[in-house]
């Protein structure tokens, strides 16, 4: 079996030599670069832009502002357009960083150094510059394509049976604005023949993003060809069109040439959405035993003035624990902010971080272990449906991730642990992410050399996705994984699910299997209608595939290998399909992958900076295709969130609102010096409920949780509770 | 980024001829903050003049026992060197603490000195900044002023010094040398950095057309401990919230050395006299150290956003002697 082995990435090589091609690394003919200028003033409308000098600077060929634009044929359809405001239509601004001219010239350096040239007369209006602001007006977003779930959910009457119950805990939470911060920073290089547009785009999904540059220029979707085979970090901010990404064709067609734009490093921070600051409150009421008996859970974050985006804090809530009457609500806010954005793991990780803090307060209060609370609460089934999960393994995530941990060392007084000048504290929390499907196709193909090649659009963000669907497409054939090789990213090929929402897995991966079976049933009907094979006359139900060849299941010493097989019958390749279609709302099963996280912090008690050293994490997400792509992405995921927890804040100025901190340097995240070791557990169980390949997403999952494991953890060290991240060393002095 | 003039000098002499004649001229050493601050178009020198082929290299022994720096050793060679682990361990200890390996391999001894500011501000183009732009005012001032200044600040300018090693060197009674067409001269390093008052754009005492040549340090004091402690938000590659440079020496229970010095709070490394006054000669104790913290805040404004800095610095100081204590006695 190739699937779950811990091999390497198959691009891996091609990674460390520099030989893998990103977007930025696309070389076209006579290809003539881009420079965005952004909106110094965060409220406000350009009342002139004087663009003579920077027109008559060296190299440039253009500068477009909203006074020279050619029109966009339409507003192409939310959420995965970023923004509801297509660039450049008219002289407002809604947010500093805005783009409010492109300058494209022969190299970059000259664009940049001409976008210095433009002056642009502002005319400032007050501007709404932080959440703290807007709070007062928060309401509940109207249903359009950005409200992506319900706003409000409602089970038995959570008021009433809070008042009666006997604990209660009621706090209010904050989460700070959060940037994905990759490390590519999006890219975009597009080109016209005629009314052909070929497209280059840092994307995490070129078969969602096609349609959307095609109905922003007028064009029959079939004459637009996106590419995009790996991204350099996406976290979400990829799963979007941005405005570059229809600035690029746009400034193609002015300047009649192909066009890169590159955003800057700064740009990263405001023109690629961040995951928005929240501000929650979770209301817990339990009986002296420790069961819930109502929970009301309230979030507010900002949005911008152009779009209602949700942050959906408290959208799991209904889902994770059995509470008889709950309350869940999310309200947004403007604020002359840029629209907010999916970032890993969207609403789940600010809910969780309220949900699971309160619940380690109400532990506190019952004198009841943390661990034994959530027991005592498990939704055996889906709280909302009632239907069964497909599968869930979260009580034997408890026991093993907390026996690994050595949970039961733990004693409950705040600052009983001391390890010289360090505090000690040890926290756990818990963590549901709803598992979504999309459709997703792939094909297969079996060649005349033995070998396979996978073809389907699928982006590698980094995931691993391209191994574990090689591993896929090796079992189903009888293959080693070395033998198949993966056509992606490219939107000529049968469509992938994004690779966002933790899809590749299930959706992808299943469609994969699907295409792989397809293929091997092609070749056991090519080979027992053949008189030439040793296979000839036999059940199709008696051969399986088996190291690189056919053979019957009963009698190993008959079958012969693909090539033989395809050789003589002249044939190329054999093509498998596989489509796969989820079930969709009438599904028998509710899904969802699940995880416990358990963290070891310590914390000088002169100069408290945390320091995270041990984390151990468990997860319930069926089948594990490669067991060293997941530990890996999983640390990678919990990596992220303890920069969540301990630093990461992307901060506006609370006058002007623009953020301030737009550099690496600035804006924090986690250096190799920050991270303590990590252990990862996956309690496996292949979930065919789910989808045939048994496999559930990681990449989400794996990021819910854990700030609210370290806030309990350093709760446990020092007795203060921190309820507003990042946890830094001010908030504990 | 705008275009600019690249001359690349020789030797000194032809340095200092180049500067004198392009006003508005800059030098480029490592160009580790340069040039970043002219991509940020910061920084808009028509003419860059690269001395990095210059011949101050070297770090040689002095006859007095202390060392001579020459201004274009790079940070990384610096607290490598062996004079310096050995007589000034403090020195090396700051240099590592700062930035990261990359950016130390290519910084300069003298560059260091004359990095800028990481006040957000002053990197935001929109923000008024007094500093970039004098008399647009202090965008700091109401605004999210967490990582400013306790000490020595002004109603004009809150911003800090960035520098690490230029603490510890304020502790080691540093000289800096410099060369203009006017001949040699010699400044103590805490007397370099001016403070911002109503001019923050003037950031040190060195006329336009002066180039840093050495940093000279006089012998360590015999039978000391030092020690650079830095507090910052994470473990690596970021500024300090507050540090402290510490030398102490205690004989018979009684301070009889200290020199201190702070970073991360001030606009210039902060020599911390006040506070060396107040221990010179006390008995060597917890109490001391912390009345010596508090002798030398009670001058500290703070700013809604860095409060907190005051109670750190004391914390810190306070901290860094007590390890020292013990340090010294244990040897």
């Amino acid at each position: 079996m190739a699937i779950g082995k811990a091999i390497s990435r198959v691009e891996a090589g091609d990674k460390v030599t520099g030989a893998a091609r990103y977007t930025e690394d696309v070389r076209v003919a006579e290809t003539a670069h881009a420079v965005l200028l952004g909106s110094a003033i965060s409220a406000g409308r350009v009342r002139g832009i004087d663009t003579r000098r920077a027109e008559r600077a060296p190299g440039v060929l253009a500068v477009i502002t909203h006074l020279n634009r050619p029109d966009f044929a339409a507003v192409p359809p939310t959420p995965y357009t970023a923004e509801g405001r297509m660039p450049l239509v008219d002289d407002r601004i809604h947010y500093a960083g805005q783009y409010i001219a492109v300058v494209v010239a022969e190299t970059r350096e000259q664009a940049e150094h001409a976008a210095t040239l433009v002056v642009v007369d502002y005319h400032r209006t007050s501007p709404v510059p932080t959440l703290d602001a807007a709070l007062s007006q928060a309401y509940i977003p109207r249903e359009n394509g950005l409200a992506r779930v319900p706003s409000e959910y409602r089970r038995g009457n959570a008021e009433a049976a809070l008042a009666a119950a006997p604990v209660r805990v009621e706090e209010e939470y904050r989460t700070a604005a959060l940037s994905h911060a990759p490390i590519e920073p999006s890219s975009t290089l597009a080109y016209w023949e005629g009314d052909r547009l070929t497209i280059y785009d840092s994307t995490q999904s070129v078969h969602m993003h096609r349609p959307l540059v095609a109905i922003a220029f007028g064009v029959p979707e079939d004459r637009v060809r996106m590419y995009c085979s790996l991204v350099g970090g996406g976290f979400g901010n990829k799963s979007y069109s941005w405005p570059h990404v229809f600035l690029a064709p746009m400034a193609a067609r002015v300047v009649r040439r192909p066009v890169r734009v590159t955003i800057s490093r700064k740009q990263v921070f405001t023109g690629t959405g961040h995951m928005a600051a929240t501000v929650q409150t979770v209301r817990l009421g339990a009986d002296q035993d420790g069961r819930l008996r109502a929970l009301i859970h309230d979030s507010v974050n900002q949005t911008s003035f152009i779009d209602d985006r949700q942050e959906t804090a408290s959208a799991i809530t209904p889902y994770v624990y059995a509470v008889p009457d709950l309350y869940a609500r999310i309200r947004v806010t403007k604020v002359n902010t840029g629209t907010g954005g999916a970032m890993r793991t969207p609403g789940d990780s600010a809910g969780a971080f309220a949900l699971e803090s309160a619940l380690d307060e109400l532990a506190h209060r019952l004198g009841m272990d943390p661990l034994e609370l959530r027991r005592r609460n498990h939704a055996d089934v889906d709280p909302v449906s009632g239907r069964p999960w497909s599968g869930k393994q979260l009580l034997a995530c408890y026991d093993q991730a907390a026996e690994r941990f050595g949970w039961d060392r733990r004693n409950p007084e705040p600052g009983s642990a001391r390890d010289g000048d360090d505090l000690i504290g040890y926290g756990m929390a818990g963590g549901q992410r709803t598992e979504h499907q999309r459709p997703a196709q792939a094909t297969v193909d079996l060649t005349d050399d033995g070998t396979a090649v996978i073809r389907s659009s699928m982006v590698e963000i980094g995931g691993g996705g391209l191994t574990t669907l090689s591993q896929i497409a090796a079992d189903g054939l009888g293959l080693p994984t070395a033998a198949v090789t993966f056509q992606h990213g490219d939107s000529a090929l049968p469509a992938a699910a994004p690779t966002f929402g933790s899809m590749t897995s299930g959706s992808t991966g299943s469609a994969v299997k699907l295409a792989a079976a397809d293929a091997l049933r092609a070749a056991i009907d090519l080979a027992v209608g053949d008189r030439r094979s040793p296979l000839h006359g036999a059940d199709p139900d008696d051969v399986v595939a088996h190291e690189g060849g056919l053979r019957l299941r009963d009698r190993p010493g008959d079958g012969e290998s693909y090539r033989a097989l395809l050789r003589r019958n002249r044939i190329n390749t054999l093509r498998g399909d596989g489509d796969f279609q989820p079930e969709g709302e009438d599904a028998e099963h509710a899904m969802a992958t699940f995880g416990v996280h358990f963290t070891e912090v310590r914390i000088n008690r002169y100069l408290p900076r945390v320091r995270v050293v041990r984390h151990v994490a468990a997860f319930s997400i069926g089948r594990v295709l490669n067991a060293k792509t997941a530990r890996n992405q999983a640390q990678g995921g919990i990596i992220m969130r303890l920069g969540a927890a301990l630093m990461e804040n992307q901060r506006p100025d609370p006058v002007s609102g623009r953020f301030i901190s737009p550099a690496l340097t600035d804006y924090h995240v986690p250096v190799n010096a920050d991270i303590g070791e990590i252990d990862v557990i996956f309690v496996e169980e292949p979930d065919t409920n789910a989808n045939p390949l048994g496999a559930r997403g990681l990449g989400e999952i794996c990021a819910v949780g854990i700030c609210a494991s370290v806030a309990n953890a350093v709760h446990h060290a020092t007795g203060k509770r921190v309820r507003s991240l990042p946890i830094t060393p001010d908030k504990l002095l | 980024m705008r275009p600019f003039t690249y001359l690349r000098a020789p030797d000194v002499a032809t340095a200092v001829r180049a500067i004198s004649a392009e006003p508005g001229a800059k030098f480029i050493g490592g160009g580790t903050n340069l040039v970043d601050l002219l991509r940020e178009d910061i920084e808009q020198p028509g003419t860059v003049i690269d001395i990095t082929g210059l011949p101050l290299t070297g770090v040689e022994e002095l006859p007095d026992g202390g060392i001579r720096i020459g201004a274009l050793v790079r940070n990384s060679h610096l607290a490598a060197h062996r004079l310096v682990t050995t007589r000034y361990p403090m020195l090396s200890q700051a240099i590592l603490s700062g930035a990261s390996p990359q950016l130390r391999n290519m910084a300069t001894t003298g560059g260091n000195l004359l990095q800028r500011t990481r006040c957000l501000y002053f990197y935001d183009g929109a923000a008024a900044c007094n500093k970039r732009e004098p008399g647009s005012g202090c965008d700091a001032i109401g605004g999210f002023n967490r990582q400013h200044g306790v000490l020595g600040v002004s109603d004009d300018c809150l911003a800090t010094h960035p520098s690490d090693m230029c603490v510890a060197l304020a502790a080691l009674d540093a000289t800096v040398e410099t060369r203009s067409e006017h001949g040699v001269r010699r400044i103590p390093l805490v007397d370099l950095h001016r403070l911002p008052g109503t001019t923050p754009h003037r950031e040190t005492v060195l006329a336009a057309d002066e180039l840093i040549t050495a940093i000279e340090l006089p012998p360590p004091p015999s039978g000391a401990v030092s020690r650079y402690r830095k507090v910052r938000d994470r473990a690596s590659y970021a500024f300090a919230l507050v540090s402290v440079a510490a030398v102490l020496k205690v004989r018979d229970g009684s301070v009889s050395t200290v020199r201190l010095a702070l970073g991360g709070v001030a606009p210039k490394p902060w020599r911390a006299y006040a506070a060396e006054r107040a221990l010179l000669a006390a008995p060597a104790t917890e109490e001391s150290f912390t009345r010596a913290a508090e002798a030398e805040l009670t001058a500290a404004t703070a700013r809604p956003g860095n409060a907190f800095k005051i109670e750190l610095a004391r914390r810190t100081i306070v901290a860094t002697l007590r390890d020292l204590l013990a340090e010294g006695s244990a040897a």
